[in-house]
């Protein structure tokens, strides 16, 4: 069973019929999390890096920031059991899709903001796939981590 | 087991960002020593066993190579694996690196998957599987 992660959104599951899917990751960037031992994941999709250009937005949906999402995505996890160390993490997205993303540099920017946080919190990704300037789709199976990646124009991998 | 490792470098600022980034990397580490220089480092691994050193090419007095070369004449120390860091990356000079004794290299800056990899690579695989960053010393938000 599909479940959507929209944009500026995350969910979390332990539900092994899962998978988690988000679509149109440009500029924003997909983080999907999962945890082996527990049989559970999550997969946020976040917009932006910083929280700070807009705290009202971040305090109604903390989703749409790096700095807000990321930690509500791991602690949500460790809600179900997950525990940071087991986890395995990829990150995806970051791109310049249209004029405006490529201007502002929001697809690098992004990609810093996770490199940031992730460094202070001690967390290495295990995989990534950033950059460029397709559009991007993630997956994330809850029964058992298995992860695949679609950039447009090209065809659907596991990683 | 946890890895004791080594770091020589004659800069503060980096020997902290190295110690970090290994912290950060999902190596077990066990316990990280730093010292400034290469004859501290001679006069630390007399007195305490470490897995691993990890030393910059570019110091005064003795630089990382002229250390590989100290450690080689000595019985025990001759067998602890050594990894340069550098800034640089000439075919040349890496060459050498290993030519002269240095088990790897490894460029600065460098982030910690590549720390992991590149100490599992001379190290020969995980130490008792990983045990995940270390987050005991930090304020972490999450």
């Amino acid at each position: 069973m599909n479940i959507l992660v929209g944009v500026a959104d995350m969910k979390i599951s332990n539900d092994p019929d899962s998978v988690l899917v988000t679509h149109s990751l440009g500029s924003c960037i997909g983080v999907a999390v999962y945890d082996q031992a527990v049989h559970a994941g999550g997969l946020l999709h976040f917009m932006l890096p910083d929280s700070s250009i807009n705290p009202v937005k971040a305090q109604q949906n903390p989703c749409m920031f790096a700095d807000s999402g990321i930690p509500l995505l791991f602690k949500t996890l460790y809600q179900l059991g997950g525990k940071k160390q087991r986890m395995r993490v990829i990150v995806v997205g970051g791109a310049h899709v249209n004029d405006q993303e490529a201007f502002f540099n929001i697809g690098k920017r992004n990609y810093l903001a996770v490199r940031k946080i992730f460094w202070k919190n001690n967390v290495i990704i295990d995989y990534q796939h950033v950059g460029g300037n397709g559009s991007r789709t993630l997956k994330l199976a809850i029964k058992d981590g298995r992860t695949r990646l679609k950039v447009s124009g090209e065809s659907e991998l596991e990683i | 087991m946890a890895y004791n490792i080594l770091i020589v470098d004659d800069s503060l600022p980096m020997r902290a960002v190295i110690k970090k980034t290994i912290r950060a990397s999902g190596v077990s580490v066990g316990e990280l020593f730093e010292v400034s220089n290469g004859k501290d480092a001679l006069i630390l691994l007399k007195k305490q066993w470490l897995d691993l050193v990890l030393v910059d090419y570019n110091m005064p007095d003795m630089n990382g190579l002229e250390l590989i070369a100290e450690m080689k004449k000595d019985e025990f120390l001759k067998s602890i694996p050594v990894i340069m860091t550098t800034v640089e990356g000439s075919r040349q000079r890496i060459k050498e690196f290993i030519a002269k004794g240095a088990a790897d290299y490894i460029r600065k800056p460098f982030t910690p998957e590549e720390a992991r990899d590149k100490l599992y690579k001379v190290m020969g695989g995980a130490a008792d599987g990983d045990a995940g960053p270390d987050t005991s010393t930090e304020t972490l938000d999450f």
